[in-house]
């Protein structure tokens, strides 16, 4: 390149303004490098750390020509959120957080893929990303005899859009709601509810986030809820961590944590076996985001005759993202550009039969990407094996 | 009430089906009202079309002029306003086509006639005239009313309106064209879409995607299914806007459409005769299949 | 050049499930995210690509209430110098023919070379306004342009026909072409011209800044009216075919028979 780098400092300015403001803490150490997913993949550059450094000076998406500008633009929706580079980083800085205030711009400017602009579009207007009906956000429950909340219930269950409105997510609702059943926990659910949104606010759609959310939390308070059991981490993550925005503290719980109460409770006894070889996948937002290891684990331990293993090097802490956050799932990378496929190579060194997940989305992008190549691999919630040994 | 008057539609030397669908329409409504149907034909050398028109109107205006040899928004309006302005027809219908919608409001500004777009239907109740459109991609219907005026004009969208013979035999009436002025655009040339190696107008079955195949990779495998069918591949807009299909394979609405779509919600159901709920990729391979085993059992 | 490019701020209905609100004659609004109207996008693009090209500036004009000015900075992030918003209560529910004579009053004040609008707005479709402004400027037209090159002041100008037939007219400038999408690729904006965009200030005209009578405008000076909405009727839906793969697959396959296609 050459030459001496103009900053821009109207843009710094305005991209702190919108929620950048960790970027001055960053001092371009480079350990984020280490765990960014898109390091695996040899075509891609996508250097992380030079993310706060561009904001500092103001030269994020710095170019005057047409087709390197759709470039850099681009390049900014290819954080799937899984804050790898926030654990490592020393000072704990998020490059999640600074790539969604550039996004936050972006999206107000409508400079934004049009698949993410679809997305956002249907979360506000029927309240999942899917475009599904409002109406029919229960229809899951069909034959499950699921009760609608009140509030002597113990729990709200959320099960999340996926799981509400795709026929292969419903059969982890379905699991789920076997479970509680067979344990007989108190819970009922709200159709008077919409996307949790924790994708689109990664996305940068802050405005939309704010509707929706403020109707989820309005929703809840005025049904009484107290506490909240999810299927999806992405869900649990940002009732927990953000609606507490909103001035509301539920308790929060991912049904593996829950599941894992109930199995220490004798209320669960997980009795057929399943003589199988099951990998399981430390969600990014499940794990490194909020600690929840152990839990997924326990719960596959003590169904009879399955053989619980670890990815090695990068399991737990060090998971390797499935690629669907940060509005990932409804982006489409060419073929050689899939975070997904790098992930289910590791998990096939490790010759298991089954990969267990504890998340719709990491569902829904594994079986996707076993389906391209081609695999015989299983890949199945945590809730459904649980079920199935019940 | 006076006439109603259709403007017929050619194109390089063939009168074109929205004509007739027209024509029909508004020997309907001509018949409803009691009034006379007119057709009105502008062109240069354009005589042989005359008889078809008048097996359908009770008038058939013929103005020939050199000037109007190729279509000309200008000097069809040119040719037009005064007509129009004389004979006070009740209501007019141009076709909501190309050249239709490029002529029909520089008609209804000069010639200060209210103007409908694209009506998908269109009736006469005593001296008023309402006609229904569609809005937001076909998603609702609006129904549409005209201030009060001594002349309608409406565009027609194509495929609106079946056809019929009539049988006719009305009176072709040539007619001097009104001066006309050199029109400030001048028409050069057509020029055709680069040939690719498919016609799919010529194709008995297409096969089309749209937005939903989501990669271009997916396009071998439903060229596939489309061979499987002595068929064709061809898409939607969106895909050619891409760069994935050339312009030739971008498909209009006719034929017997089947829609695969993951969400028993999806628009396209709306435009398909037959729609399967499921995934495009556990459906193609599984159809296929069973149109290999019905061709060779 | 000087290029004025008209762009409409429309809801984004393509994914969304609309309702008829309680008036029966517009839709429920509270729930639709909106942009720029797909083709007048692509208008858009053209113009700054022309202007790259000869100089000039780009002066974007949009009619439509205070919410319009979102989409008005869009367009200035993508290349747009000037925009102006017209707006009164008075121009509200107007049609075809009243939009145009509004946009038509304030062109007129203006210094062009080019109008360049979309060839039909996503929301009502009606493929009118364009034409109509070029007939109240009198000016030549063009509609469904997908190629136009300048030299000189004489525009040549590819239209699109059905079949992907092209046809090809020539006229001297001040002219207004409707513009299909496909023309070009519209750009994005960066963040340089979204900043820029941000502190531009929109000129904004009312009815009187016009100097329009009440009468011409909105639903006083429309030429029709939407009466009431209705949903489609339910006989165009497709039959539904139901089943795992094998069974759908199995009936189709039956159906292709039955059509003779197999």
């Amino acid at each position: 390149m050459g030459g001496v780098i103009t900053p821009n400092l109207e843009i710094r300015d305005a991209i702190v303004e919108k929620g950048g403001l960790e970027a001055y803490k960053c001092y371009q150490c480079g350990k984020c490098m280490s765990l960014c997913p898109w390091f695996h993949i040899e075509t891609v550059e996508f250097p992380v750390y030079r993310i706060p450094q561009s904001v500092r000076l103001g030269i994020a998406t710095s170019s005057e020509d047409k087709e390197e500008i759709a470039r850099e633009i681009e390049e900014m929706f290819r954080c799937i959120g899984c804050e790898a580079c926030t654990s490592r980083c020393p000072l704990g800085v998020s490059v999640p957080n600074i790539v969604r205030a550039i996004r936050r711009l972006l999206v107000e400017y409508g400079a934004f893929p049009s698949e993410l602009k679809a997305i956002v579009s249907k979360i506000y207007n029927v309240g999942n990303p899917l475009g599904e009906p409002r109406e029919r956000r229960t229809d899951w429950t069909e034959g499950y005899d699921v009760p609608i909340f009140r509030p002597e219930m113990e729990f709200l269950y959320f099960s999340c859009c996926l799981p509400a409105y795709d026929s292969r997510g419903r059969e982890i609702a379905h699991a789920t709601v076997t479970i509680f059943k067979n344990a007989g926990l108190s819970f009922g659910i709200l159709p008077d509810e919409s996307c949790c949104c924790e994708s689109i606010r990664r996305v940068g759609a802050e405005k939309v986030f704010q509707e929706v959310a403020k109707a989820n939390v309005d929703a809840f308070i005025r049904s009484g809820v107290r506490k909240i059991v999810t299927t999806s981490p992405h869900c649990y993550s940002t009732f927990r961590r953000e609606y507490v925005e909103f001035g509301v503290d539920f308790e929060v719980l991912h049904q593996t944590q829950l599941f894992s109460l109930l199995l220490d409770d004798n209320r669960l006894r997980p009795r057929k076996p399943l003589p199988k070889r099951v990998v399981y996948h430390d969600p990014c937002t499940l794990g490194r985001q909020n600690g929840v290891y152990d839990e997924p684990r326990h719960i596959l331990r003590s169904i009879p005759e399955l053989e619980l293993i670890e990815i090695p090097n990068f399991s737990r802490e060090h998971s390797l993202c499935c690629g669907a956050g940060g509005g990932g799932l409804w982006l489409d990378w060419p073929m050689e550009e899939r975070i997904s496929n790098v992930r289910i190579n590791q998990v096939l060194e490790t010759e298991a039969e089954v990969l267990a997940v504890a998340c719709p989305y990491c569902l829904q992008m594994f079986e996707d990407t076993a389906k391209s190549m081609n695999l015989s691999l299983e890949v199945k919630d945590v809730a459904e094996l649980l079920a199935a040994s019940l | 009430m006076r006439d109603i008057f259709v403007l017929a539609e050619h194109r390089r030397g063939e009168l074109r089906d929205i004509t007739i669908e027209m024509l029909t329409k508004g020997r309907e409504l001509a018949e409803c009202c009691g009034v006379p149907l007119t057709a009105v034909l502008l062109g240069h050398g354009v005589d042989r079309f005359a008889e078809k028109l008048a097996s359908y109107a009770d008038t058939v205006v013929l103005i020939d002029h050199p000037q109007l040899e190729n279509f000309n928004s200008e000097t069809y309006q040119a040719a037009l306003s005064p007509l129009l302005e004389d004979r006070q027809p009740f209501l007019t219908l141009i076709g909501h086509t190309a050249f239709g919608i490029d002529v029909a409001p520089r008609l209804s500004a000069q010639s200060n006639i209210p103007l409908a777009t694209d009506c998908i239907d269109i009736r006469c109740e005593d001296d008023r005239v309402f006609a229904v459109r569609q809005i937001y991609g076909g998603k609702l219907n609006a129904e549409v009313s005209y201030e009060n005026a001594p002349q309608y004009l409406a565009t027609i969208r194509p495929a609106s309106f079946p056809v019929r013979e009539y049988g006719l035999k009305g009176e072709i009436v040539r007619t001097d064209c009104p001066a006309l002025k050199t029109p400030e655009r001048e028409f050069l040339e057509y020029v055709e879409a680069p040939a690719g190696e498919v016609d799919i107008t010529q194709a008995d079955v297409i096969v089309a995607v749209g937005r939903g195949i989501k990669e271009k990779e997916t396009l071998p495998l439903v060229e596939e299914l489309a061979k499987s069918l002595g068929g064709v591949l061809a898409c939607s807009r969106p895909i050619v806007d891409a760069g994935w299909l050339p312009k030739d394979r971008q498909v209009g609405s006719s034929g017997t459409i089947v829609a695969i779509n993951k969400y028993p919600n999806a628009p396209v159901f709306n435009e398909a005769d037959y729609g399967i709920v499921g995934d495009l990729f556990k459906v193609l391979p599984t159809l296929k299949e069973k149109i290999a085993e019905l061709k060779s059992g | 050049m000087e290029i004025v490019v008209c762009m409409k701020r429309v809801p984004e209905t393509g994914d969304a499930e609309i309702a008829v609100d309680s008036t029966g004659r517009d839709i429920v609004r509270d729930r639709l995210t909106y942009d720029i109207n797909e083709s007048d996008n692509y208008a858009l693009e053209e113009a700054v690509l022309l202007k790259e090209k000869f100089g000039g500036t780009v002066t974007l004009v949009s009619m439509g209430p205070p919410e319009t000015d979102e989409t008005l900075r869009m367009g200035l992030a993508k290349g747009g110098d000037v925009a102006v918003r017209l707006w009164d209560h008075r121009f509200a529910r107007s049609d075809g023919h009243a939009t145009a004579f509004v946009l038509a009053k304030a062109i007129r004040e203006m210094e062009f070379d080019l109008v360049l609008t979309g060839c039909i707005a996503t929301d009502d479709g009606r493929t009118q306004v364009g034409v109509t402004i070029a007939a109240l400027l009198g000016i030549p037209h063009a509609t469904y342009v997908m190629k136009v090159d300048i030299e000189d002041g004489i525009a040549t100008v590819q239209s699109e026909l059905e079949g992907g037939l092209i046809a090809v007219n020539r006229m001297k400038t001040p002219a207004l072409f409707t513009i299909q999408t496909g023309i070009n690729e519209p750009r994005y904006p960066s963040l340089i011209s979204i900043k820029k965009a941000t502190a531009k200030e929109i000129r904004t005209l009312t009815l009187d800044d016009l100097g329009l009578e009440a009468s011409s405008a909105g639903e006083e000076g429309s030429k029709t009216k939407i009466v009431k909405l209705t949903p489609p009727p339910v006989g165009k839906r497709a039959e539904i075919l139901e089943g795992a793969p094998e069974v759908v697959s199995a009936r189709l396959t039956e159906i292709f028979k039955e059509k003779g296609m197999i």
